[in-house]
């Protein structure tokens, strides 16, 4: 069976869907929630957790428990894998190791 | 040195030159490398004791990651068994300097007969990585050594076995990558810009030629570049690479993942193109957060599924398939605890060179073990 070279059927509208409902979606909460109220110093182990949660995952289940012995080189790592920036990286360490 | 040089053939006289030269280059380059390290290293030791405010009970021990797995495989009716070991070896240096190596042993054993007989095979050594990583600057990581190929979002970030959900790598993972995976050279990466809204992250390299055994590279460059919304968790890139070796080709990839929280699924996409073929892959992983019965037992679920569909230009090969095909592809993991996870999933291939089906089950293990006892803090 020779397939011609066109896209399946099914995979244009999902792409383009999937592509639309994306960026409307980032385009619709891309504004900071700090933007809304009075600006407040945000607590650090807060903030950490919040990158916690919006970077790991976009990769692999993020741990669950981690060694405070290896967290500054684990840390360090993903720093460079993920392409943290360093205030990133101090406050993932304010949130797993304070 | 003059007389015994004299005293040689002229052959012998020019080895013995080049042989002295070289190991002149060679203290040479381990005195740089011990002053490198000790420039970087060393004072960034004493900034760390002083900078209070950022302290934390962190510890900077050399690390021990990686992964082990187990897959059993069917393809066509053919059994084969892949064991795999993936050791990371993470030795930080000082504030500044990371170094890094990840090698992978992975064993293929099939039938002598193919689909009968004992099983036989041999285990692949692979070093992926051996590079080391100075973390220069908020916005610059400089990278040398060997590295993975930042290409799209499969080559880097999901190859590690315990990382992604559907064990067959898609159709076009050759497109950016081919033949060897890995670069030996220079690379500059980080977040070009981190605000609230959008993160602006980057990576550019240059991969010399390499026949050394073991690391073998090919004289290559390119870049990745992608937009990050945290808010939406929404990520959009574009990766480039010229191929400088040979038949110079362009090999591109633009990519998106989601992860919209109200509807608990992770969903990713890849186009990819090159002088042999373009292709996409389309894949979305759900875990039921809160399912109405035994919600414990059901989130530690994950379905996959996976669309996938490869077209052939000037007659493909080069780690390609040299004819058009399709995929679609569907697992279920266990995810037992965050270390270990059960895999299984099934694919059917559409191919001009015949339909199979594709199973694989197995579990894959994680691991993260301190190699020394003590922390700096």
């Amino acid at each position: 069976m020779r397939y011609g070279n066109r896209i399946h059927w099914l995979a244009l509208p999902i792409a383009c869907g999937l592509g639309s409902a994306a960026l409307l979606a980032a385009i619709g909460q891309s504004v900071p929630a700090s933007a809304a109220g009075p600006k407040t110093r945000p607590d650090p182990a807060v903030e950490g957790e919040r990158i916690f949660q919006q970077n790991c995952s976009r990769c692999h289940i993020p741990p669950m428990v981690l060694n405070p012995r290896v967290t500054g080189t684990i840390i360090d790592h993903m720093r460079v894998r993920a392409r943290l920036s360093r205030k990133e990286q101090q406050l993932l360490l304010k949130y797993l190791a304070p | 040195m003059t007389r015994a040089v004299t005293g040689l053939t002229p052959l012998m006289r020019d080895s013995r030159i080049a042989n002295e030269t070289g190991r002149s280059a060679s203290r040479l380059f381990l005195f740089s490398l011990a002053l490198l390290c000790f420039v970087f290293a060393g004072p960034r030791m004493d900034l760390a004791q002083d900078s209070k405010p950022d302290q934390t009970s962190a510890g900077y021990v050399p690390v021990l990651s990686g992964a082990f797995a187990y897959i059993q495989n069917s393809s066509g009716g053919v059994q084969s068994l892949a064991p795999q070991i993936n050791p990371v070896l993470l030795v930080p240096m000082g504030k500044s300097l990371l170094l890094e190596s990840h090698v992978d042993f992975t064993g293929f054993f099939q039938r002598r007969n193919r689909t009968s007989g004992d099983f036989t095979g041999e285990v692949f050594k692979t070093i992926e990585s051996a590079q080391v990583d100075w973390l220069a600057d908020s916005h610059v990581t400089g990278v040398a050594g060997r590295f993975l190929l930042p290409f799209g979002l499969y080559s880097e970030r999901l190859t590690p076995v315990w990382i992604h959900n559907l064990q067959d790598v898609p159709l076009t993972y050759a497109i950016g990558t081919h033949p060897y995976g890995s670069a030996d050279g220079l690379m500059l990466r980080g977040v070009a810009a981190s605000q609230p809204s959008v993160n602006f992250q980057y990576s550019a390299y240059f991969s010399a030629h390499s026949s050394i055994d073991q690391l073998p590279a090919e004289r290559a460059a390119g870049g990745d570049g992608s937009m990050f919304f945290p808010a939406a968790r929404v990520e959009t890139g574009l990766s480039y690479q010229r191929s400088l070796e040979g038949y110079q080709i362009n090999n591109e990839a633009a990519y998106l993942t989601w992860q919209p929280q109200s509807f608990e699924i992770n969903l990713k996409a890849e186009y990819d193109r090159n002088h042999y073929g373009d292709g996409y892959w389309i894949e979305g992983a759900h875990s039921p957060q809160q399912f109405f019965f035994a919600p414990r037992f059901f989130r530690r679920f994950q379905l996959v599924g996976r669309m996938e569909q490869f077209f052939v230009r000037n007659g493909g090969g080069h780690g390609l398939s040299d004819v058009d095909e399709k995929r679609p592809e569907f697992g279920v993991n266990y995810i037992l605890r965050d270390d270990w996870k059960l895999v299984s999933s099934y694919g059917r291939l559409f191919s001009s060179n015949g339909n199979s089906n594709t199973w694989n089950f197995g579990f894959t293990y994680r691991f993260i073990w301190p190699l020394w006892p003590g922390k700096r803090s």
